[in-house]
């Protein structure tokens, strides 16, 4: 099974789940407070992994190092590249 | 480790990330369980809210990331017509 497949299987368990739970399908009676706390569920799930990913993206931000030697070398590399080029009559 | 403004973007994101949480966390989980004649409540919106912010928030993105793809197809368009 492709993992396109997987996820939609396990998505439409999970949404399958829910629904049934929240509308009462299953014939549970549930105390309110925990179907208060059912029916956002999914919108709650979709936030926090927004929010996890924004936390992800920005604490690598912060602590990308920086490569001094790589730097130069690739600035050098770069200069010798534009010299060859201009060299065989590329214009810049 | 990365330099000023990095850091500074970075951490903020984080924190942003963070707040955005727990402020939805506490909406979402907690506040049911609490008496509702508890003061705390009085912090957080209608519960309709929790997920009618979200949603209409997601579809302003898909908005923005429509008008900006729109934009630079446009653009493109542009700059092949008066190569040709």
């Amino acid at each position: 099974m492709t993992k396109l497949a997987q996820w939609l299987w396990g998505l439409a368990l999970l949404g399958s789940t829910w629904a049934a739970l929240t509308m009462g399908a299953l014939g549970l009676e549930l105390p309110s407070s925990c179907r208060e706390v059912l029916w956002p569920l999914p919108a709650y799930l979709l936030v926090s992994a927004g929010c996890y990913a924004l936390g992800t993206v920005g604490y690598r931000v912060a602590t990308l190092h920086d490569c001094e030697d790589a730097a130069r070398e690739l600035q050098s590399q770069i200069q010798e590249a534009r010299a060859d080029l201009a060299r065989r009559g590329m214009r810049f | 480790m990365a330099t000023g403004t990095d850091q500074v973007v970075g951490l903020g994101l984080v924190a942003i990330s963070l707040i955005i949480f727990t402020y939805y966390t506490a909406w979402v989980i907690l506040l049911p369980f609490i008496d509702s004649q508890h003061v705390i409540h009085k912090y957080f919106l209608p519960r309709a809210y929790a997920v009618a912010i979200p949603l209409a928030a997601g579809l302003l993105l898909l908005l923005f990331v429509g008008v900006f793809i729109t934009s630079v197809m446009l653009k493109n368009q542009k700059v092949t017509k008066k190569a040709q």
